[in-house]
């Protein structure tokens, strides 16, 4: 009681009491922690070791269908496009997108000399996405060749990717969706199943295309059947698609022939579409 | 130490105040287990979070039990790492409300993912990169911390007090204390921060993304959740007709919390000097001009934020006239963690409300989407509040928070 009260008087009174024994346990504790961190981090048990090496790293592994040999991209001609919607309606019958979830959207926008023109936008397919940096369980991700693909098993639906995208290219399943497809099948026929109440979906460049048509021996942006809905159906040919790393593909000829442009380059998300400018500038 | 007699003991456990205001509660819970059965079968198609919103309320509720939850680790560090013991009938108080805070924002976390039964998959599958994957983890760690430095109040309760192994092995346990405290400073200053950084670190924003985004979340989580505690123990010393926690330590929080919301306030100006003037870039400009036409961000931010939030706490906090009366105090914090909410708030629903641009040629022509929660979030978060008053309340009534206080206060009164 003494010790209390001169306590009070003084008002701070330090007191540390540590014994060896407790400096042992929190040695103990500290390198336990760090061993076992570093352990589950960089060993061969981390549950992302996998992630890390065909995923993570870029274009070097081995990951889904025949990849890492390409980087699939597209060309948007904003002069030729219409804005006939046409491949957002193509994208929506192909995958099963709902008509207030496209995928594929048709903004229309205005130059600065007042001539409109129409923004198409499917998803950028970012090689330094931000959707992916933010995903605590990494439902999304970078494939080898290129593409930003979902793990609809996986994802939680938390909506960060969706808060984190710079192009708003991401939609959330609200509700088991019980509507019925009215693109189809005037416009083709779904290919891909629905995806489930709660998780985010986006554009996958239509991927089951892509990965069929290689093992298939087709080229992705030559033969129409692994090219994908929204390049195929445009009626004046403003979409072309196909390997980047080809100097010799149908994208990479017609990106070399073009002035081209990125949407929000200076955000460094090193996006897969490039876009040719309207004629008498944007 | 013999745990002390508590006074509720003397007196009659149920009256019927206490069964009146269980009840109050109680209805706050069925109302909010009514909506989670709602939004559980129908999915979050019932809110009116949108694409282009897809945070609101829930997420504010989140940030804000989280941020108030703070007093903890901030009084362990204090009494177990720097030695003030004079802090130390605080703590137990102050471990059960963050323990409660932060179980409140894990119940409206889990309502507001749209996969619920995947709960677990950031403890199964992990992104490191992402901020959010850290905060998880965090809050899990933290989480466990809060019971461990919790568990010998449990075992000092009238109701525990019989399992004799169960004592021990609490007690054994919080002898580790002090290095909980150091882990549980290191975790709760890195996801405090973080979730400033969930929006600063998003160049995607304009008036986001900001290094101040984190540092403003730490600061005004550290000011304001040591003063919840302070009010907590003044409300328990009301409700409980008992002396709870000495006036004078009560008041040295109360100046600290002062300190700290001034603190925090220097760092706003010259956040909002940078955002909207010396650094404003057009798309900045451009999205306060539409917050402020189109929503209440201005109010909100001034009225809320910066008067309400800030200026009048500090005020109180400060001046001997105000910070001597514990009526005064209880306002202050109320007040205090209010501008919290608004601020977490502004910060979340003010970022996505005005869309992004993307496209050349495009902004002129899209509109803001504003944002108005939903009847059923409403509901959800007077379930969650209910909780927390009804663990706050429990807690307060039949667990020993103060059961290392007595003597304190008996010393603190001779002097």
């Amino acid at each position: 009681m003494p010790e209390k009260q001169k306590g009070s008087k003084k008002k701070t009174r330090v007191k540390l009491e540590l014994t060896r024994r407790d400096v042992l346990t929190l040695a103990g504790t500290t390198a336990g922690a760090v061993v076992f961190a570093t352990a589950v981090t960089t060993g061969p048990l981390t549950p992302f070791a996998n992630l890390k090496q065909s995923q993570l790293e870029g274009t070097q592994g081995e990951g889904e269908g025949s990849t890492g040999r390409h980087h699939w991209g597209m060309l948007i001609n904003l002069d030729t496009c219409i804005g006939c919607e046409y491949c957002q309606r193509a994208c929506s019958a192909t995958n099963d997108v709902a008509p207030d979830m496209a995928w594929n959207t048709v903004v229309p926008s205005v130059s600065s000399t007042g001539r409109r023109f129409y923004t198409t936008r499917p998803c950028l397919h970012c090689q330094e996405a931000p959707c992916v940096e933010v995903c605590p369980v990494h439902a999304t991700y970078v494939r080898p060749d290129g593409i930003v693909i979902m793990d609809y098993d996986r994802c939680i639906g938390c909506r960060y990717c969706q808060v984190a995208c710079p192009y708003a290219a991401r939609v959330f399943n609200w509700e088991a969706r019980q509507d019925e497809n009215l693109f189809v099948p005037t416009w083709g026929n779904p290919e891909i199943e629905r995806r489930p109440r709660g998780v985010v979906e986006k554009c996958t460049f239509c991927v089951h295309r892509i990965d069929d048509g290689l093992a298939n021996g087709l080229t992705p942006g030559v033969n129409p059947g692994a090219t994908p809905a929204c390049v195929n159906v445009c009626p004046v040919g403003a979409r072309v698609f196909g390997d980047l790393d080809d100097p010799q593909s149908p994208v990479s000829r017609a990106i070399a022939a073009n002035p081209t442009f990125r949407l929000r380059d200076e955000l460094g998300t090193q996006a897969s579409v490039y876009y040719v400018p309207p004629k008498e500038g944007l | 130490m013999a745990a002390i007699p508590a006074a509720s003991e003397r007196r009659p456990l149920i009256t019927p105040g206490f069964l009146g205001w269980l009840a109050f509660v109680g209805l706050l819970i069925l109302i909010g287990l009514v909506a989670a059965f709602i939004v559980f079968s129908q999915g979050l198609v019932v809110t009116n979070l949108t694409n282009i919103v897809p945070w609101g309320l829930w997420i504010t509720i989140d940030l804000s039990a989280i941020a108030l939850g703070a007093g903890a680790f901030t009084l362990s560090a204090v009494v177990y790492l720097l030695g003030v013991s004079r802090f130390r009938p605080m703590i137990r108080l102050a471990v059960y409300l963050g323990f409660v805070g932060y179980t409140t924002a894990l119940l409206t976390l889990v309502m507001d993912i749209g996969r619920p039964d995947r709960f677990w998959h950031p403890w199964a599958f992990w992104n490191v990169h992402s901020v959010l994957w850290e905060i998880t983890w965090c809050i899990t760690l933290y989480l466990i911390i809060l019971v461990i430095e919790f568990l010998p109040v449990l075992a000092d309760s009238r109701y525990f007090r019989k399992y004799k192994t169960f004592g021990r092995v609490a007690h054994t346990v919080h002898r580790a204390a002090p290095a909980l405290a150091v882990i549980g400073l290191g975790i709760s200053l890195l996801h405090q921060s973080s979730l400033g950084a969930t929006y600063g670190i998003l160049k995607a924003r304009p008036i986001w993304f900001k290094p101040s985004m984190p540092i403003m979340f730490i600061i005004s989580a550290v000011s304001v959740g040591p003063a919840v505690s302070m009010a907590a123990a003044i409300v328990l010393a009301w409700t409980l007709k008992r002396k709870t926690v000495s006036m004078d330590v009560l008041r040295t929080i109360a100046r600290f919390s002062g300190l700290g919301l001034l603190l925090y306030a220097y760092i706003k100006f010259w956040d909002l000097a940078v955002v909207t003037y010396y650094g404003a870039t057009p798309l900045a400009q451009e999205t306060f001009r539409t917050l402020g036409e189109f929503t209440p961000y201005t109010f909100g931010f001034w009225v809320g934020e910066i008067l309400l939030g800030i200026v009048v706490p500090v005020v109180i906090f400060l001046t001997p006239r105000f910070n001597r009366r514990p009526g005064w105090l209880v306002l202050g914090a109320a007040l205090a963690a209010l501008g919290i909410v608004v601020n977490r708030w502004n910060v979340t629903v003010s970022g996505l409300v005005v869309p992004l641009v993307y496209n050349p040629g495009a902004p002129i022509l899209l509109a803001p989407s504003p944002y108005q929660p939903a009847l059923i979030e409403w509901a959800i978060v007077l379930g969650v509040i209910g909780y927390a008053l009804l663990m706050f309340t429990l807690g307060g009534k039949f667990l020993p928070l103060f059961g290392e206080s007595a003597q304190d206060d008996l010393a603190s009164r001779h002097s």
